[in-house]
């Protein structure tokens, strides 16, 4: 119901995730970003905690081949934040079901930074 | 040259009971009875009759495998068309072989290079490769195509320009590779783009002033405002979009892109090499391949490239061999410094 949702819950997500996919042969940047209403939490949560963030500190090393896509996400649950940087390949498991979720669930956009 | 007559024909040969043979029925018997390694390579025969001597000549034939991945994410897919196999129907399939062969063409012609390993090897590509996927890339051993989400991108097999840029990858690492990381990963991406601009221009028999110099013209959909992924004339003009936003491409040092993304703007800051190698080729005229694009290859290929190489040491490598084939006080040597001077590369008095 509207009325149990505060103004302040709504200004400040409890949940906020951003993908950001650069590079490919286009080289053209774009984001993708979700902040689901305070119901939806918790499963948002779950596919955050699923990834294995501690594993992916810093940016990956350079890829074999070349023109494959480079990907950055970050996630705010509460009062943690946590940021990955991730080659194409390393795109699996976990990682590409949350950034997969992030994707249909967020309207298409372009990174505005380079 | 890497092409040989097959056995088989000098087996005919060396029984052909025409007098007129007689001499090549020597010459082939004599060459089978040298006990010799037999490693398969195609080759395109022209056998003719001139003086009453046979000539064989032999020039490099591509040797294409097209598989599909049926929309999965999976390498290499399903073998769809193999070299002797006639067109499948499937665009993404026929566009793939044909830009492959267009491919294969240029470098043979242009360099004498057969394949992308130098020596007649498979040329491997994999079409249909995950849904609405827009991006095709060099894994590393061979060349994978999406079929794009149809709202930005159509199939990255439609463009020549594409299916080049990624064998010139295959090209680029044979030859010692470039590191995919800012500046040698710029200019990885850069030779990649010359040579895909330069494929389109041999197939058309374009001239440098006549030639679009543009990466990729077919592949956005209508809705984009745009005419191509990058421009190699006007680095940063080729698209500016309500959705994809303007080409970022920067066209001097000056404006060199800091970025930690995309490996540190290998897409972005290709555009300084891209603009070195069009003033160079526009400076020449001509065909581009002959001169400017010989020196580009001969630099990358002449074995004075180390992987980490910058733009700096890429410009002295392109010196280097234009000095070589024409001389220090040639044309060739004047237009290549020209050209990185005008792009912020060297200095000018160098």
């Amino acid at each position: 119901m509207a009325t149990d949702e505060l103004p302040a819950a709504r200004a400040t997500p409890e949940v906020r995730i951003t993908v950001v996919r650069t590079g490919g042969f286009a080289g053209v940047a774009r984001r993708w970003s979700v902040a689901p209403p305070p119901r939806e939490a918790p499963v948002w949560a779950e596919l955050i905690d699923a990834c294995p963030w501690e594993h992916t500190t810093g940016p990956p090393t350079p890829p074999r081949g070349a023109d494959r896509f480079c990907w950055e996400v970050a996630a705010a649950h509460g009062g943690d934040a946590r940021h990955a940087e991730l080659a194409d390949q390393d795109v699996d498991g976990p990682w590409r079901v949350l950034i997969d979720a992030v994707r249909s669930a967020a309207d298409d956009s372009v990174a505005p930074e380079q | 040259m890497h092409a040989i007559v097959p056995p088989y024909l000098l087996a005919r040969l060396a029984a052909s009971p025409q007098a007129r043979y007689a001499r090549a029925a020597e010459a082939a018997r004599a060459t089978l009875a040298v006990p010799r390694r037999y490693r398969p390579v195609r080759a395109v025969l022209d056998l003719s009759v001139e003086d009453g001597a046979l000539v064989v000549t032999a020039s490099p034939a591509p040797d294409r495998v097209i598989s599909d991945a049926q929309h999965r994410e999976v390498l290499p897919g399903v073998r769809v068309r193999g070299e002797d196999d006639p067109p499948t129907g499937d665009a993404a399939v026929d566009e793939a072989f044909d830009g492959l062969g267009a491919t294969f063409a240029f470098f043979w012609e242009a360099f004498a290079r057969s394949s992308i390993d130098g020596a007649g090897g498979t040329l491997p590509a994999t079409v249909h490769y995950g849904v609405d996927y827009d991006n095709a890339f060099w894994d590393g051993q061979r060349m994978v195509f999406g079929d794009g989400d149809g709202d930005v991108f159509t199939g990255f097999t439609r463009s020549v320009s594409v299916i080049a840029h990624e064998l010139a990858h295959g090209v680029i690492e044979h030859a010692g590779g470039l590191v995919y990381r800012g500046q040698s990963g710029a200019l990885n991406e850069s030779i990649a783009d010359v040579f895909g601009a330069l494929t389109e221009q041999h197939r058309l028999g374009q001239r440098a002033d006549e030639a679009s110099w543009l990466i990729g013209a077919e592949i956005f959909t209508d809705a984009v405002q745009g005419d191509a992924l990058r421009s190699l004339s006007a680095p940063g003009t080729a698209y500016d979009d309500d959705v994809l936003g303007a080409d970022p491409q920067p066209a001097h040092l000056r404006d060199y892109v800091d970025t930690t993304a995309d490996n540190g703007g290998v897409h972005i800051n290709s555009g300084i090499p891209n603009k070195a190698f069009h003033l160079a080729a526009t400076n020449l005229g001509g065909h581009a391949w002959e001169r400017a694009g010989a020196i580009w290859y001969r630099a990358l290929t002449g074995g004075r490239l180390t992987p980490t190489a910058d733009f700096a040491a890429f410009a002295t490598a392109t010196l280097a061999a234009a000095a070589q084939e024409y001389g220090e006080d040639s044309e060739e040597v004047g237009a290549v410094r020209e050209a990185w001077i005008g792009v912020g590369v060297i200095e000018d008095g160098h």
